[in-house]
């Protein structure tokens, strides 16, 4: 998930990077205007936190094995701007002393993880927690969101790495496919670690996270927001593969300005068809890159939701009035 | 504090552990921005460029072994997505750009490492704070490391605890579960001390602000 240097261009970095700062500028006036003697511990605590909890393997029986990447646990335990800030002290840690992630990419990691991760992926919490009451909400939306995030992130890199080669060498399409495929693993990993992980918590010490059940109710307005936030990201992932009008713009941009002979001759045949060249596959036909990328999409969901409703499950439920009496 | 693996070679007695920290810094990321505006298919900069990292890692004594594992680990990830290039046209050409891409992150990568294994983390701290991070970021930085070495010491006793405790190797998903349940009282562990740690730090005089350090 940390990009290194050498993938995406000084522009993109340096803009990435400045929306990045102004975020976290925003984030820091935040938390100073809500309880600054506690922030500064308690964030740097869930910061220390995270970090050494990607320490801890998850291992899936190959070779690799999972790890927590935590952006939207840190946002659920410190509230969206707080969470967003501790992401930023993560990557900072790992870069400064592992050399994880570059230098100069900082920013464009900070922007995907932090501001996107976190931002978005407290937006989807919040959105699932105020139509789910109680732990159910807290555990379904936390999962929820730590599999978006993940996607989230996943979508700006592509996007960031294809504006890094304005010349067109890569297909916007078929980068997102490939992260996509992976990533929808990856998301499924991280939701099912963060859910295990506040499971534990909410049958331990619920208070830790029913704190912010309680205080950080958004108002009517702040969930429209919210929602509308979400549902853009969720556009923006999934309905973009179908959306061929951009790539087919792109190409008539380059018609138009008088450099797709030039183009075609340095690139090859990637202007003039997207078809990805996998056995079975008709090269005439696009459409199968776009049904994969929204199976993806699909898949992850149901599988996480299906995650979700099983760890709901092994939650101690709260005595409803009827057992009470039949109990008594 | 046990979590010396954090900084390792960092704390090395070689010229390039004697540089200002400031130098070292601006040197990495003029690397950076020299390997990221070198053309497509310069072979020899790239060269060039190869020799004088390496070289460089060489006289900080770091060791190769440790080098080549921290490459293994990143090679994965950049080769994948250097390939799409070639994917994205069939096959047919892009091989140049995949192993431009390669050669970029490889060498800027180097450099990094070179950086980090040369300079502990408070010094390169303060050499970014003089070159103007923010303070409170910095203020918030420190917090964390600090309290890095707790949380991980920590996260060692529990898992000496879990270790003793189990007498078979778990299967994967028994594996999964204490895994989880050890991150969530570690979780709990560590906010409950963050509480501690904020009470005490209020009775000692604090108001949300490092005092100005002359």
């Amino acid at each position: 998930m940390h990009i290194p240097d050498g993938f995406l261009s000084p522009a993109v970095c340096v803009g990435t990077g400045t929306i990045a700062a102004g975020t976290l500028a925003v984030a820091f006036r935040k938390l100073d205007a809500t309880l600054a003697s506690r922030t500064v511990p308690l964030t740097g605590m869930v910061a220390s936190l995270i970090f050494a909890g990607q320490m801890v393997n998850f291992p899936i029986g190959l070779p690799v094995s999972g790890h927590l990447i935590g952006g939207t646990l840190a946002a659920i335990l410190l509230g969206p701007w707080g969470g967003c800030v501790a992401l930023a002290l993560v990557l900072f840690v790992q870069m400064a002393l592992f050399s994880d992630g570059g230098w100069l990419a900082y920013g464009a990691n900070v922007f995907n993880m932090g501001v996107v991760g976190s931002l978005g992926g407290y937006a989807l919490y919040q959105a699932v927690r105020s139509r789910i009451a109680g732990p159910r909400g807290v555990l379904l939306g936390g999962m929820l969101a730590g599999w978006g995030s993940v996607m989230a992130a996943a979508a700006c890199f592509c996007l960031e790495f294809w504006l890094s080669h304005p010349a067109g060498e890569f297909d916007l399409r078929k980068i997102w496919m490939l992260m996509a495929s992976f990533h929808s693993l990856i998301g499924v990993g991280e939701a099912l670690i963060t859910g295990m992980i506040l499971s534990v918590v909410l049958v331990h010490r619920p208070e830790l996270v029913a704190a912010q059940i309680t205080s950080t109710n958004p108002a009517r307005i702040g969930r429209f927001v919210w929602t509308g936030v979400v549902a853009a990201l969720i556009v923006a992932a999934f309905a973009a593969p179908f959306a061929s009008e951009y790539g087919d713009g792109l190409e008539a941009v380059a018609e138009e300005a008088g450099f797709a002979s030039h183009a075609t001759e340095s690139t090859g045949p990637l202007l003039n068809d997207y078809a990805l060249p996998l056995p079975g596959t008709d090269r005439e036909s696009p459409l199968w890159g776009k049904v994969a990328t929204a199976m993806a999409g699909l898949l992850g969901t149901t599988v996480v939701l299906l995650l979700g409703w099983g760890l709901c499950q092994t939650l101690p439920r709260p005595l409803t009035p009827r057992e009470d009496v039949h109990a008594g | 504090m046990r979590a010396d693996f954090l900084d390792r070679y960092a704390r090395g007695n070689t010229v390039f552990h004697r540089l200002n920290p400031r130098t070292k810094l601006l040197l990495v990321l003029l690397i950076v921005i020299g390997v990221l505006l070198t053309p497509v298919g310069a072979w020899p900069v790239f060269g060039c460029l190869a020799c004088g990292v390496y070289a460089a890692l060489v006289i900080a004594e770091i060791p190769t072994k440790y080098i080549l594992q921290r490459i293994g680990l990143l090679l994965p990830p950049v080769l994948g997505l250097a390939l799409s290039a070639p994917i994205s046209r069939g096959f047919q050409g892009g091989w140049e750009l995949a192993a431009t891409i390669t050669c970029r992150s490889l060498l800027t990568f180097s450099a990094g490492l070179w950086l980090v294994n040369t300079t502990p983390f408070e010094t390169l701290l303060g050499a970014m704070a003089r070159l103007g991070l923010p303070n409170r970021f910095v203020e918030l930085l420190a917090f964390m490391y600090r309290y890095t070495f707790v949380v991980f010491d920590e996260l060692a006793r529990m898992r000496t605890g879990q270790r003793s405790r189990t007498f078979s190797k778990p299967g994967l998903f028994a594996l999964w579960i204490s895994n989880a349940s050890l991150l969530g009282m570690l979780l709990i562990r560590s906010l409950n001390r963050a509480e501690r740690i904020h009470g005490a730090m209020c009775s000692r005089g604090w108001t949300g602000r490092m005092p100005e350090q002359s």
